[in-house]
């Protein structure tokens, strides 16, 4: 009787991947930016699947230099095992947070839309204290946010409210039919910080015919998730879950940053353990993986302007973790004049909040070195980025000027 | 998603693949279940190291001995593969290695017999010129050097045993070890750390001053085994100097895991293909073949979220083995993950393996079938789909552990596998 | 002449001989202990670490339930660091489980066992791997975990700093007698073949299952049925308690939770011979299949390998077999018995009874030497020098024990990755002359126990045989290829999933990466195949002799 269902449950690859399916080969250390750029790091190995057998539930250690790994998930892309690494560290980090507390500076940074609400409503305000040199010293001595490290702008009128005031007016205006409908997951960056790629995605997803919601929504919660308040990040999962499971059928849900995407794709359902996370996750697409699904339809508007631009794309790490290849560079690679170079020199280093740590600062700026260097070297001053930390990261490190794929697609289609 | 061609694979066999569609004008995508298991290994391309896995003597001309494989052993891996697909895959490599910013050298009528890290000479075909400095064919006595508290290279073992095996007059093999500046002792460092730490110059020049001043040769010739930890990128560069800083020529040697070596490789040539234009698809193993009329219309990936469907004019299927998931073993099935074929069954466990670890094993035979054109093939040798190739360790009777030559087969069967992939 | 004299010889090492020499040692008696193998290599090695609390046998053999309960009492005082207070639980799964629910209450009872009856709903709480066809669970505090190597370990540490003597690898082949008195004994050694005669009062035979044969070289009879049991390793806990099922002792009813790894045991099967202890199929299948009826995940769990051990059952002449047998034991006098006045043997028992066991024996000899010094194993811990025994307790898996990696000075080198061995875990071993391959360093340390099964370490440890012991790289890399040969012959009856890929990357990494088959091939001598007990060492030390 057993031996036909031993044959089914040892299949560990082909299952879940458990942690104990580690058979040691450490490649995980060596594609960590982390571990490649600092010796007091122990690496993925470690921290993972060898620490998981000694954690035990009943007991409070937890692993020393959890906090270093700064959430990439560049070993679980990389594990011939498919173990899921991260998560084992992210949990122990959790457990030792909820055990030992949190430092007033994790707890902000895991509360990324409560600062961010707060920071637009007094958007002038805080984009000044936000580069002010002596306000900026008072925030790395007192909450631990380096000074060097350029934080966000925050503007006034958020996407919410701006798409919220764009439907008022249009339903004074006939709108065509439309038979494709999506739930655009906009995030914190896009609704507090670059308002302006979230009227892009909704011109580009109108212009081919797709009609546009916008869901009340919580944090995505990865903020939370690298900041040890996994707790936390389930309570705005839960509502995220909970709303955006009311959509209609057929409605699929967009998200313009690979890392709130991945939250719903992957993490709800994993990391989380959200129950009904899975639906959400199946019907989650990112806008270029939607948009090219668009055009293998034979549905994408292919009347571009022709752009004589040449510019750089860095694949920031959680889009590889999406398992969809690079759809933003095939896109882009459809209109005329774009000359599209990929700079595949690995993580930016800054990790969502990592990088603006006072401790984590210098690692960051590291780990990036290589990336700042190949963006230097190609001389040119736009690089493109899925993610809006790369997208700081870069700029910051590079000098150049980052914006995400559909920007250039947005203007290929004229929209200024 | 559609392309022109899928390669699945993340080994050399899949790289070799990938690189020649694209060098034949063709545009694949690399789906990428994961970085191969067999990483570490790959620190040398070995084509034919001994001619079967039990002769002690190595083979001197992989060619010459593997045309002689192919004309007594017709089911060979080689055979299938053909010595033209070896010939023309290892030309393909070598340029490949020198566009990316390699210096390696080689060819396939001489193997070069190096040092281990144990001590044992090992041949090898194709190399890295860091390494080449070890050739066990030259009588130049060898210092093996390591780093006081880094046991993954341990040079006294290699000392006492290549002096046995190999010492041509007493005392031409000895080991020692130095401090390395900065690494406090008591403290853990990997080959990581120590390969980041020598593109630093100041700390490239002190461990050469301490490898200077410990080895005191009074001007005889002697070379330097190394740890292969001479750079994590700018190895060229990185070797060139320090041989010239330690005033001896310095040869590098593959460690215990993590292997700087094959980080340096892999990291690269996966590079140089998306800097050319290749997409590669990470975090995506593929585990099903949707076949109809003989020919496989997609295979589905396990995203998150959801599945993905790839679909093209053909496939290469280049997994390595059971290490990275190319076959999925139970307790009496092993299968493979497309066509869900039982590929080995055994009714005890232990019939997979042989008593001794240092023997061919069963379970390394286990893969697929194949047809004269590299397609998975059913019990009576007919293909499973038209347009599907195999390449590397998924092709059954590919054990290349006692002959070492992984390497060798990996580039034969890619090439070979891409070129039918284009007929198809 | 003898070499040398001693006091009493105590023969063999595993946990009675240790606790044996132990007692002596306080009792001011002067002792060496001789092992054919190496300490803790025979049963105590191979046994599944359950510090019982009687309940397994507080039916069918109330004796022995009584002795365990007495005994683990006092180890809990005495080896606290070889015990993990996990407690245990005993499932029934059955209908016929649940008929032997009444006698097995009324058995712990009588044996002054605590057992308490728990709701499922609380036992799922505590421990959530229970499977779903539990119906009711028992709950045992004084079951746990009892670390075999440690235990011996301690005992001989112990002793020796009381001046008593320690010769592993070392095999008693005759006895020299005057007349009817034993006066010492022949020793051969193991790698070396050297001869040595070692003069003595008395000889105490603590060989277990090997008693008759030690017996017999002085003519006289000891019988001891050799039974076999095999256990399979899973790469971690499981559960947090000891697993027992509620019934008549049977096949595969253990699951032991014990410092990094789950043990599944064990079959109960009768072998010609107690070094020859084939692993069937059906035997780890069994093993497998029975304890997924107590708890979720066995299945599906890594199985890292499969081992043997063999039992010392005594045969009191009745009728029994295997597990019906008593698993009392008994101490025989054999100048009383046969005539041999200088020789007493212990024979039957099992782990946790070890010191009583050995208590007893040495009081017969102690008395027979006129020594009157009462014994005081009970009441003296194994650590009650704790500094010298620093090494012994680096047991990091264990619960509660402290994890140096864990803590601030986590970027600490480890020779073994798997089970956080650091270097300074291993070193201090490789000063002691019991020592002579990698199997005995991983015994004393846990190094090559986890789940790559010595894949990474065992090139850094034979690194230490050289750089440390400095030992030649032939001798070096032969315990290397032993160490992975012999773990290699547990993970073949394994050798599915996860354990086969595993396969796959130490091959890579021994044969292609260090193209150690060569190096083998090239010392000229086959790798050895057979049992480990010091066979490979024997050979390897063979073949680097001056040539």
């Amino acid at each position: 009787m057993i031996s036909d269902d031993l044959d089914l449950i040892t299949d560990t690859v082909e299952e879940q991947a458990p942690v104990e399916a580690c058979t040691k080969c450490t490649a995980c250390n060596t594609v960590c930016p982390v571990a490649r750029s600092t010796e007091i790091f122990r690496g993925p190995k470690y921290l993972g699947p060898e620490s998981e057998r000694y954690r035990d539930q009943h007991e409070a250690t937890v692993t020393a230099g959890l906090d270093l790994c700064s959430g990439c998930k560049l070993c679980e892309v990389t594990c011939p095992s498919q173990v899921s690494i991260q998560e084992y560290i992210r949990r122990a980090q959790n457990k030792g947070a909820r055990e030992k507390g949190r430092t007033l500076r994790d707890w902000m940074l895991g509360h990324t839309r409560l600062l961010s609400a707060f920071g637009s409503m007094t958007a002038p305000l805080a984009n000044f204290g936000n580069r002010n040199p002596v306000v900026r010293l008072a925030m790395e001595k007192l909450v631990g946010i380096h000074r060097k490290r350029p934080l966000p702008r925050y503007q006034w009128l958020t996407f919410e409210r701006w798409f919220k005031r764009r439907r008022q007016q249009a339903a004074t205006l006939t709108l065509p039919r439309k038979e494709r409908t999506v739930a655009y997951f906009y995030g914190c960056w896009v609704n507090y910080n670059e308002r302006r790629l979230g009227e892009m995605v909704v011109h580009i997803l109108e212009r081919n015919g797709v009609n546009v919601i916008v869901p009340k929504q919580q944090c995505c919660g990865i903020p939370a998730v690298v900041n040890s308040n996994i707790d936390l990040a389930r309570t705005y999962g839960v509502e995220n879950v909970r709303r955006l499971s009311t959509l209609p059928a057929g409605v699929d849900i967009i998200a313009s940053s690979t890392s709130c995407g991945l939250m719903l794709k992957h993490d709800y359902s994993h990391l989380l353990d959200i129950p009904g996370a899975e639906p959400v996750g199946s019907r989650t697409y990112d806008i270029c993986e939607y948009l090219w699904m668009l055009h293998e339809a034979g549905d994408l508007d292919l009347t571009f302007e022709p752009l004589d631009t040449r510019v750089l794309y860095h694949a920031p790490c959680h889009l590889k973790s999406h398992g969809m290849g690079y759809p933003a560079t095939r896109l882009l690679r459809l209109i005329p004049g774009v000359h599209l170079e990929e700079v595949d020199e690995g993580c930016c280093g800054i990790s969502g909040t990592f990088g603006v740590k006072v401790e984590k600062y210098d690692l960051s700026m590291k780990i990036g070195s290589r990336l700042f260097e190949a963006v230097k070297a190609a001389g040119s001053d736009s690089v493109l980025a899925d993610c809006e930390t790369c997208r700081m990261q870069v700029e910051h490190g590079a000098g150049a000027r980052s914006s995400h794929p559909v920007e250039i697609l947005a203007r290929a289609y004229g929209y200024r | 998603m559609r392309f022109d061609i899928a390669v699945v694979g993340s080994g050399l066999a899949a790289l070799v693949a990938t690189r020649s569609l694209q060098k034949a004008g063709r545009q694949p995508v690399l789906i990428w279940p994961g970085l191969s298991s067999l990483y570490f290994v790959y620190a040398t391309i070995d084509v034919l190291g001994y001619r079967d896995a039990t002769a002690t003597e190595p083979v001197d001309n992989p060619r010459a001995a593997i045309g002689e494989l192919i004309a007594a052993h017709p089911d060979h891996v080689y055979a299938r593969a053909g010595l033209e697909a070896l010939t023309a895959g290892t030309a393909l490599a070598l340029d490949w290695l020198r566009e990316a910013g390699f210096s390696w050298r080689g060819g396939l009528d001489r193997n070069v017999v190096l040092p281990t890290a144990t001590g044992t000479p090992k041949p090898s075909c194709l190399i890295p010129d860091s390494m080449a400095g070890g050739d066990l064919g030259r009588d130049d006595p060898v210092i093996f050097c390591g780093f006081e508290g880094y046991e993954d290279f341990v040079p006294e073992l290699a000392a006492s045993n290549l002096s046995r095996t190999w010492g041509h007059a007493p005392g031409s093999v000895r080991g020692l070890r130095i401090r390395p500046p900065r690494f406090a002792p008591g403290r853990l460092f990997t080959s990581i750390d120590l390969a980041r730490s020598f593109e630093d110059v100041a700390f490239r020049r002190e461990v050469a001053d301490r490898v200077r001043t410990s080895i005191a040769t009074n001007g005889d010739r002697v070379r330097i085994g190394v740890p292969a930890v001479l750079g994590l990128t700018h190895v060229a560069d990185t070797h060139a100097r320090f041989e010239e800083e330690v005033g001896h020529p310095v040869f590098e040697i593959p460690t215990l895991p993590p292997s700087v070596l094959a980080l340096r490789l892999f990291d690269r040539l996966r590079k140089h293909l998306q800097e050319t234009g290749i997409e590669l698809i990470w975090a995506a193993p593929a585990h099903a073949a949707e076949v109809s009329d003989g020919r496989c219309h997609r295979i589905q990936l396990k995203s998150p979220g959801r599945e993905q469907a790839v679909e093209a004019r053909a496939y290469v299927l280049a997994l390595e083995d059971t290490a990275d998931g190319a076959m999925r073993a139970g307790v009496h099935t092993i299968q493979d993950p497309f066509f869900h074929r039982v590929l080995a069954r055994s009714d005890v466990p232990t019939e997979r393996t042989l008593e001794s670890l240092f023997k061919p094993q069963p379970f390394a035979q286990v893969g697929y079938r194949i047809t004269d054109r590299l397609q998975p093939a059913d019990d009576d040798g007919r293909p499973l789909a038209d347009n599907v190739f195999v390449a590397g360790g998924a092709i059954a009777g590919y054990d290349p552990s006692g002959t070492k030559s992984r390497g060798g087969m990996a580039i034969a069967t890619g090439y070979r596998a891409a070129q039918e992939a284009m007929a198809a | 002449m003898p070499d040398f004299t001693t006091g009493v010889v105590v023969i063999g090492g595993g946990s009675t001989g240790a606790g044996a020499l132990r007692d002596l040692a306080m009792r001011g008696i002067d002792a060496m202990l001789i092992e054919k193998g190496d300490l803790a290599s025979g049963t105590t090695g191979r046994s599944h670490g359950l510090l019982h609390s009687g309940g397994r046998y507080c039916v069918n053999d109330l004796a022995a339930a009584i002795e365990c309960v007495e005994e683990g009492r006092i180890l809990r005082r005495i080896a606290r660091t070889a015990i993990e207070d996990t407690g245990g639980y005993f499932l029934s799964v059955t209908e016929e489980d649940e008929a032997w629910e009444p006698r097995f209450v009324e058995g712990c009872a009588k044996a002054g066992i605590t057992c308490e009856r728990i709701s499922l709903d609380e036992a799922r709480r505590r421990e959530p791997a229970l499977s779903k066809q539990v119906r009711t669970a028992f709950w045992l505090p004084e079951d746990g975990h009892l670390d075999p190597f440690y235990l011996v370990m301690g005992n001989v540490e112990s002793a020796r700093r009381r001046g008593a003597q320690v010769r592993t690898y070392t095999e008693v082949t005759g006895f020299t007698r005057e007349g009817d008195r034993v006066t010492g004994v022949i020793t051969r050694d193991a790698v070396t073949g050297e001869q040595t005669s070692i003069g003595c009062q008395a000889v105490i035979n603590a060989t277990g299952a090997w008693s008759g044969f030690v017996a017999k070289l002085l003519d006289v009879e000891v019988k001891v049925v050799p039974v076999k049991g095999v256990m399979v390793v899973l790469s971690h806990r499981l559960a947090h308690a000891a697993i027992n099922r509620c019934h008549k002792p049977g096949d595969g009813d253990i699951v032991v939770p014990g410092l990094s790894v789950a043990i599944l045991g064990t079959t109960a099967r009768r072998v010609p011979h107690p070094e020859v202890l084939p692993i069937e199929w059906d035997e780890v299948r069994l093993m497998l299949e029975e304890g997924a009826m107590m708890l979720d995940g066995v299945t599906a769990a890594r199985a890292m390998r499969a081992y043997a051990g063999v039992r010392p059952l005594y045969d009191l002449g009745a009728e029994a077999e295997g597990r019906e047998m008593s698993r009392n034991f008994a101490v025989i006098d054999h100048e009383e018995r046969d005539g041999v006045a200088g020789f007493t043997s212990i024979v039957g028992g099992k782990v946790t009874t070890y010191r009583l066991m050995a208590e007893r024996v040495t009081h017969v000899v102690a008395r027979k030497l006129g020594v009157t010094t009462p014994c005081s194993t009970a009441d003296v811990p194994l650590n009650d020098r704790d500094d010298e025994l620093d090494q012994l307790r680096h047991r990091p898996a264990q619960m509660g024990a402290p994890k140096p990696h864990l803590g601030e000075d986590y970027l600490k080198p480890l020779v073994c990755e798997c089970e956080l061995v650091r270097p300074e875990d291993a070193d201090p071993w490789l000063e002691d002359p019991a020592v002579r391959g990698l199997e005995d360093m991983r015994r004393r340390t846990r190094a090559g126990m986890g789940p790559c099964q010595a894949a990474v370490c065992s090139y850094r440890l034979a690194g230490r045989l050289v750089t440390a012991r400095h030992q030649d790289g032939a001798m070096a890399t032969r315990a290397m290829a032993d160490f992975l040969e012999t773990r290699w012959r547990g993970v073949r009856h394994v050798f599915w999933g996860s354990q086969l890929r595993q396969a796959q990357v130490t091959t890579g990494l021994h044969l292609e990466l260090f193209n150690l088959d060569r190096q083998l091939m090239l010392e000229n001598r086959p790798p050895p195949v057979g049992e480990d007990h010091g066979v490979g060492l024997a050979e390897a030390a063979q073949a680097t002799r001056p040539r």
